[in-house]
């Protein structure tokens, strides 16, 4: 399903990314890295609107030629990002919702880790392998 | 998209020029070949119009012309083809590099702060060249030519003939069909006649009247005479001349220069035939022209120079010409736009335009209306192959479409904007009518240009109509080069309008695989629109500048490459996206690499090395292997400390540890050698603690007491551990180790070669001159070190100081190399070291944070830390200390006799040799009354450790010994003991061997046991006072025996022994009985243990005798087999030293009183209740006390034993000893203090203690006061059938134990309560006084004479009086009931 999974950090670093290994992984990186400005600008057209009402999921951040790049902010401006192959047309953007959901939990038991600390890269295991089998569907 | 120099409309307007074709005739271009440039060359400095020019459209209205610039080339200038364009747009953009003092400026966006070139000029310069360059084409007019000037020599012999000829020449080119190109505008094209005339050449008069006669011909609007070269000489040096063309020419020395006509003709079809010729950059003629030869060799030199040195001055164009003759072709340029061009201009758009008018009634509406009757429901049915064919449709030139086209053409050139919008709009519809979608796209594109530079903006900017041409130029017609000029103006546009996204879109949209040139500007263009919306989108433009730096490395631009990644490092630096950080540092590595700017490279790869890259393996040793390579290109060879600092392997220079002396020896034989320091060793803060306080005590002592407050134990390890605020002291001669933690944090292993230390050496003494660096510090080389792949390696480094002084260690110098696996060869060369460049790294240990003051407390601060600055020292003694037979495994209490070798390896004396150790009690050097015999302990091996003498098996010996003979004084055992050396020095190279005793500790276990021998120089160093040597053996002590003893007093009755047995018994005797058990369960091992002797040390008591059955019984124990020894113990007199007595069991007798037995004896360890022997509370209760010695024995066993061992089939006897306090009458004693296994878990409660009850007596040694007996016969005869009571006399001796009176009851009174008693005996009484008090002096013993009454024949226990006892000073407390006695039977027989 999707090639690319990232975890952004608030201060826009990584704290995961995990790509299809078929594919150039600092492809992915950039494309990733790139995405960034998108988030910022949509948390910035729509956060002043209404902060806390916003939605975490902010849908197509930009296509390319190849992929589809979705983002979504946590309220801890915790970025994910997830990369799709464009050719896969029969993915709906709910399910796209429900990979982010789904990455939110994990997300979210990592944080709850009490030896995780936060900023540090994720090398939960748990975590890894909830992204493989996002990543796995597609084939 | 970046700033540009010129504005919208005036780039646009550039663009779009009308364009003028030059004819010259021979001498013509000769005259102007004297400035070194051709005529169209001449005069293109002054191509831009100042004045503004007029004329009326269709419709009578004025329209201002202003800026006009017109284009003056060569009739035969051929567009160049693609490849030609294209090496030719390379060279432009390559030759515009970036300003290199430029101040960039700096864009703040979010949490980033880029330096960016505000400007490109290399894309100015780029798309000025492809405009310039675009091949002039069928559907459009815009660069075809409207004029054609004819330019005659004044020289010539018949100038007008001249005239006729060109004029012929050229209707020649543009009507007979011969030639595609040039393409001309209209067919009538504008001739003006130019007559040259060369000032310094010519006669003027004659050329005034050629004028004359031309200005009849042609009229006075249709020529012109232009006068030049009015300067005869060349230009003085001094004179400055402005070169309006040097700029010009440089810029478009790529454009195919002007040639004669007539030479031309033939050549023109030259490119094709010979595609060679492409290659040449600037062909600068035509060389099928030998004619030109001259020429184009100048040019081409020319050209060479320009381009090799950019800077120099190349060849000086218009050296004949003064700033007059600039004016007249500025006039000239004038006369001929106002007077000929626009004017014909104006006629032609009114022809076309009445043209058109007069065709728009007929031919539209017929048009039209076919189409509405017949096409009407074609159109849609048109497939997409056909709209592809007619993609292609070409028009005929005179077709009516192309006439609405061609005025829209001349409108625009003109600046006349709002009619060219109207007449591109209705091109428009017409072909795109007709489908003919290249004609269409044309229009469109114009269309929109035009309304945009509509003054006063009537309509909004059609973006759409670009979007569609650029569309159809590149889809439909595949045209590439028309659709990059539309993106290019349309994004000019939309930049103006600050839609920099939609600019930034259309450019990404125009990169294409065709041309990485264009790509990669275009996509910097793109990037540069990310950066200038209004929010920057900081990353977008730093990933678009890495694909335009990629494209730009593709092209060929490795400088612009190079900048683009470089700004775009600025984005991802230091953010955490290591991936593609380090893939921008690789390129740019590599791209400084090829630009030779190996210090940049180096830095890049540096980069990526240092940082924890996530890169495989493979990708790192790629790196690795560029890395080295960029830098042994940069890197000459040159001394030491100037060598640059290398990024691998990681130094941990925290971890650094120094180590001072010499590397330790490995056991030599028999030898083995103290244990001391060494890097291996872990640092432990407990054992730190523990060695410091042992130096403590031993200096104390070497100090008579007292320590400096200054003292700091030795360390001879210093590590991150220790602390390192001094100068550490090395001994010169003496080597010092530096071990270095390298951690490589690559997954490809790392050579490190030729690794050594750096240093600086300060020598104290100025006046010696200082030798080679081997004289000062040896410094040792490690050939080759490898640190595999991830892989935290130390390295120890040595160096061997020679001089005094003061040494820096600064770093570690190295080849850094990596290894490459071959497989290719077989064996034995499988590795071989690549290559390697030689580097070095500091070592700068950063101290610990200072934390004492406020002002450090809120700031960072770090102390220093000098373990690498070692202040080297004049030479010390050095000790060596090596243990012969020392044993590893003991049994408790087993004597062992070893050696120690004492050996000064220095060429200084050594003095005050002492030992300290934690175990005391574990070695003895002997006792000075012992006579030391230096036997060789080879000899002395297998003799016992004791000594013996022999004698008779008699009973008890006694000898008295002083403690203060064994160097025991006061209470506390020493822990630091003199070793005595002869004549108190042991000299360079000399050795000692002394014996040594040990003696198996008393817990079995492993027992760590350490050794610190202290020793100084003769003559006192101020630094460094004395030197320590530290040995740690490990004793492992296996079970032996158990001896538990306990003292009871005997009941034996006085007077019935001998008299002075009788005597000594008066003061009181005690039976000792002595519980041995074999507790050691390794049958195998130990066969058995023989009790040899029992010996007793006390003040007061002494071992009497032995109470067995058989004289001679052995008492051999095997496996957990007990015995059980009894002996009667006395008490002596003698209150002087220690009484030392012993009962032996075996012809030789051991002489306990000597060494080593005595020895440790002496050193045991304080028993656990030793403490409550010393008086402490006698004074605030003496009652206490007396009642407490009356019980109390100070009686200290020792029992010797030999145990029987096998081991590897040899039977060895082992000897040993261990010593059981007996303290007080009744209690068992253990030769184990028991004291660790009560100590168990106890849940911590946190409750106030209670307070300790206040010392009294206890019962039970309150009952312990008197001792009583009864005497009484054992049987007694009675004829009961005649008398039937029978009375027996019983005595009761009480004998007070107490040495102070006591109050004594007695009463007979009482009966044993205990049922058992009942049955055994049958009542009697006592008769008589049943009750007595008496009152018993200090050990005194009263006989009482009681008569007991029995009535019938029996058996009688006669214990039954209880006997109460008091202290008598103590009137408050109660009389305590005394130990009963034991039951005392009496047989009465009947007789």
């Amino acid at each position: 399903m999707a090639v690319c999974v990232a975890v952004i950090a608030k201060e826009n670093y990584p704290l995961y990314i995990r790509s299809v290994p078929s594919q150039s992984e600092l492809k992915f990186h950039y494309t990733v890295h790139t995405s960034l400005d998108v988030v910022e600008e949509k948390i910035s057209t729509a956060g002043k609107a209404m902060a806390e009402q916003r939605e975490l999921y902010l849908g197509l951040l930009y296509p390319t030629e190849d992929y589809k790049v979705y983002g979504y902010v946590t309220n801890s401006k915790v970025k994910f990002v997830i990369v799709v192959d464009s050719s896969n047309t029969s993915l709906r953007d709910n399910e796209i919702r429900s990979m982010f959901r789904k990455l939110h939990n994990s997300f979210t038991d990592v944080m709850c880790n009490p030896f995780y600390n936060p900023g540090d890269p994720i090398q939960s295991r748990a975590f890894d392998s909830m992204v493989s089998a996002m990543m796995v569907q597609s084939s | 998209m970046a700033q540009c120099a010129q504005s919208v409309q005036e780039f646009i307007q550039d663009s779009f020029v009308p364009m003028v074709s030059v004819l010259c005739s021979e001498d013509a271009e000769r005259v102007t070949r004297k400035n070194n440039l051709s005529f169209p060359e001449l005069l293109r400095p002054f191509c831009r119009l100042t004045s503004e020019g007029h004329l009326r459209d269709p419709n009578n209205q004025v329209v201002v012309v202003k800026g006009l610039r017109i284009s003056v080339t060569g009739v035969n200038t051929r567009s160049p083809n693609s490849g030609e364009v294209r090496k030719l747009l390379s060279q432009a953009v390559s030759g515009c590099q970036p300003p290199e003092g430029l101040p960039a400026n700096v864009i703040t966006a979010g949490d980033y702060d880029l330096n960016i070139s505000a400007t490109t000029p290399w894309f100015e310069a780029y798309r000025e060249n492809f405009l310039q360059s675009m091949p002039a084409s069928d559907h459009e007019f815009l660069n075809h030519y409207l004029a054609c000037m004819l330019v005659v020599s004044s020289r010539e012999a018949v100038p007008t003939e001249q005239f006729l000829k060109l004029s012929q020449e050229q209707h020649r080119i543009q009507h007979s069909g011969e030639y595609t190109y040039p393409k001309w505008f209209i067919p009538n094209t504008l001739k003006y006649y130019v007559l040259l005339h060369d000032i310094s050449d010519g006669d003027e008069q004659r050329a005034d009247s050629v004028y004359e006669d031309m200005k009849q011909r042609y009229g006075t609007q249709g020529c012109y005479l232009l006068k030049i070269n009015s300067r005869t000489g060349a230009a003085g040096p001094d004179e400055q001349m402005p070169d309006p063309w040097s700029q010009y020419l440089q810029k478009t020395n790529i454009h195919s220069p002007v040639s004669q006509f007539t030479s031309s003709i033939q050549a023109r079809v030259l490119p094709a035939i010979h595609p060679l010729k492409l290659e040449q950059s600037a062909d600068p003629g035509f060389p099928g022209n030998p004619s030109k030869a001259v020429n184009s060799a100048d040019t081409a030199r020319t050209q060479k120079q320009g381009s090799v040195t950019p800077g120099a001055a190349p060849t000086a164009h218009g050296a004949c010409l003064t700033l007059n003759d600039h004016d007249r072709i500025r006039q000239f340029i004038q006369e001929f736009t106002f007077r000929g061009l626009l004017p014909h201009i104006e006629k032609n758009i009114r022809q076309l335009n009445d043209q058109l008018v007069s065709r728009k009634g007929l031919s539209r509406s017929l048009f039209s209306a076919t189409k509405k009757w017949f096409g009407g429901g074609k159109v849609p049915e048109k497939s997409i192959a056909e709209l592809k064919n007619t993609a292609g449709l070409l028009y005929p030139p005179e077709a009516p479409e192309l006439q609405i086209r061609k005025m829209a053409d001349l409108c625009f050139l003109v600046q006349h904007y709002e009619l060219a919008y109207s007449c591109y709009h209705t091109a428009k519809k017409d072909f795109l009518s007709d489908q003919a979608m290249l004609y269409a796209a044309g229009s469109l594109e114009m269309a929109a240009v035009s309304a945009f530079l509509q003054s006063g903006a009537p309509r909004p900017y059609p973006a759409h109509y670009m979007e569609t041409a650029i569309q159809t130029y590149r889809d439909v017609c595949k045209n590439m080069v028309l659709a990059e000029r539309c993106a290019l103006l349309s994004a000019e546009v939309l930049k103006s309008q600050a839609k920099y996204s939609d600019a930034a879109t259309l450019l990404i949209k125009m990169t294409s695989e065709d041309s990485d040139l264009r790509s990669a500007l275009l996509l910097e263009q793109a990037a540069h629109c990310f950066i200038n919306m209004r929010s920057p989108m900081v990353r977008k433009f730093a990933f678009h500048m890495i694909l335009s730096g990629h494209r730009y490395s593709k092209a060929g631009q490795k400088r612009h490459a190079l900048r683009c990644y470089c700004q775009a490092m600025q984005v991802y630096k230091g953010k955490g996206w290591t991936l593609a950080e380090d893939h921008i540092n690789f390129t740019i590595g590599r791209q400084s690499f090829t630009l030779r700017q190996p210090e940049n490279a180096v830095a890049a790869f540096r980069h990526i090395l240092i940082n924890d890259s996530k890169q495989t393996a493979t990708q790192q040793s790629a790196f690795l292997r560029e890395y080295l390579y960029v830098y042994k290109s940069l890197s000459q060879p040159s001394n030491e400390g100037s060598l640059p600092q290398l990024p691998l392997p990681c130094v941990h220079s925290a971890q650094t540890r120094v180590f001072f002396g010499h590397e330790p020896r490995l056991a030599e034989g028999e030898k083995q050698a103290a244990t001391h320091v060494w890097l291996d060793q872990e640092f432990d803060q407990e054992q730190a603690q523990l060695w410091a306080e042992l130096e403590e005590q031993v200096v104390a002592v070497a100090n008579r007491g007292s320590v400096h407050i200054s003292f700091q134990p030795t360390q001879y390890c210093l590590s991150s551990h220790t602390e390192n605020l001094r100068y550490p002291f090395a001994v010169v001669e003496e080597p010092m180790f530096v071990e270095v933690v390298f951690r490589n944090p690559l997954k490809v292993p790392l050579v490190l070669s030729d690794l050594s230390l750096l240093w600086k050496f300060t020598t104290k003494d100025f006046s010696k001159p200082q030798g080679a660096l081997n004289d000062i510090i040896s410094t040792e080389v490690i050939p080759e070190f490898t640190v595999g792949l991830e892989e935290t390696k130390v390295a120890r480094l040595k160096l061997l100081p020679h001089k005094t002084g003061e040494l820096h260690v600064l770093g570690i110098v190295y080849n850094l190399g990596t290894r490459e696996e071959d497989n290719s060869a077989s064996e034995g060369i499988t590795q071989k070291l690549l290559m390697f460049v030689r580097g070095r790294q500091d070592l700068e240990i950063q101290g610990p944070r200072l934390n004492v003051t406020k002002e450090e407390k809120t700031s960072v601060r770090h102390g220093p830390d000098r373990r690498l600055d070692p202040i080297i020292t004049p030479p010390m003694p050095l000790l060596e200390v090596f243990f012969i037979n020392f044993p590893t495994g003991l049994l408790c209490g087993e004597i062992r006799k070893a050696w120690v070798e004492f050996v000064n390896v220095s060429a200084v004396p050594l003095a005050g040799l002492r030992v300290a150790s934690t175990h005391p009690e574990f070695f003895t050097f002997g006792s000075a009354t012992a006579d030391l015999t230096p036997v060789t302990p080879t000899a002395a091996e297998h003799c016992s450790a004791y000594k013996t003498m022999v004698t008779p098996p008699s009973d008890a010996a006694v000898t008295l010994v002083s403690p203060a003979a064994f160097g025991i004084t006061g209470d506390n055992r020493p822990t630091v003991v003199e070793i005595p050396l002869t004549g108190g020095v042991l000299g360079p190279g000399e050795a000692l061997q002394i014996p040594l005793w040990l003696r198996g500790p008393d817990r079995e276990g492993v027992h760590e046991i350490s050794f610190l021998f202290y020793y100084e120089g003769l003559e006192k160093n101020a630094k460094l006072g004395h030197r320590v040597l530290r040995h740690k053996a490990v004793i492992c002590a296996s079970r032996s025996l158990s001896v538990r003893a306990t003292a009871c007093r005997s009941n034996t009755l006085p007077g019935r022994g001998k008299r002075d047995e009788r005597e000594e018994e008066r003061s009181g005797s005690m039976l000792v009985f002595v519980d041995v058990e074999n507790i050691n369960t390794s049958e195998a091992g130990v066969r058995e243990f023989h009790i040899v002797q029992v010996s007793s040390s006390s003040r007061q008591w002494r071992l009497h005798k032995y109470i067995r059955e058989n004289k001679m019984q052995k008492i051999h124990l095997a496996s957990r087999e007990r015995g059980k020894l009894c002996f009667r113990a006395t008490r002596c007199r003698t209150q002087e030293g220690e009484t030392d007595s012993c009962t032996k069991f075996c012809q030789l007798t051991i002489v306990s009183s000597t060494t080593p037995c005595a020895d440790f004896f002496f050193r045991r360890g304080p028993p656990s209740e030793r403490q409550s022997l010393t008086p402490a509370n006698s004074t605030d209760d003496s009652m206490t006390s007396i009642v407490r010695k009356c019980s109390e024995v100070e009686l200290d066993i020792i029992v010797l034993w030999k145990a029987y061992v096998v081991e590897d089939n040899k039977q060895l006897i082992l000897e040993g000893q261990l010593h059981v306090a007996l303290q007080t009458i009744g209690k068992e004693a253990c030769s184990l203090s028991q004291k660790e296994e009560a100590q168990e878990m106890v849940l911590l409660k946190f409750k106030p203690d209670l307070p300790p009850p206040a010392s009294r007596p206890s019962l039970e040694q309150l009952s312990h006061l008197i001792k009583t007996c009864l005497h009484y016969p054992e049987s007694y005869d009675h004829p009961f059938p005649q008398k039937s009571l029978c009375m027996v006399p019983v005595t009761l001796t009480l004998s007070n134990c107490s040495l102070a009176q006591v109050d004594v009851i007695i009463d007979l009174r009482h009966k044993t309560t205990s049922p058992e008693s009942l049955e055994v005996h049958g009542s009697f009484t006592w008769l008589g006084q049943t009750q007595y008090k008496l009152q018993l002096r200090p050990q005194e013993v009263h006989g009482l004479s009681l008569k007991a009454c029995f009535f019938q024949a029996g058996v009688y226990n006669l214990g039954t009086p209880r006997v109460f006892a008091k202290l008598a000073q103590s009137g408050t407390m109660c009389e305590t009931s005394q130990q009963s006695a034991m039951p005392a039977l009496i047989i009465i027989n009947s007789v």
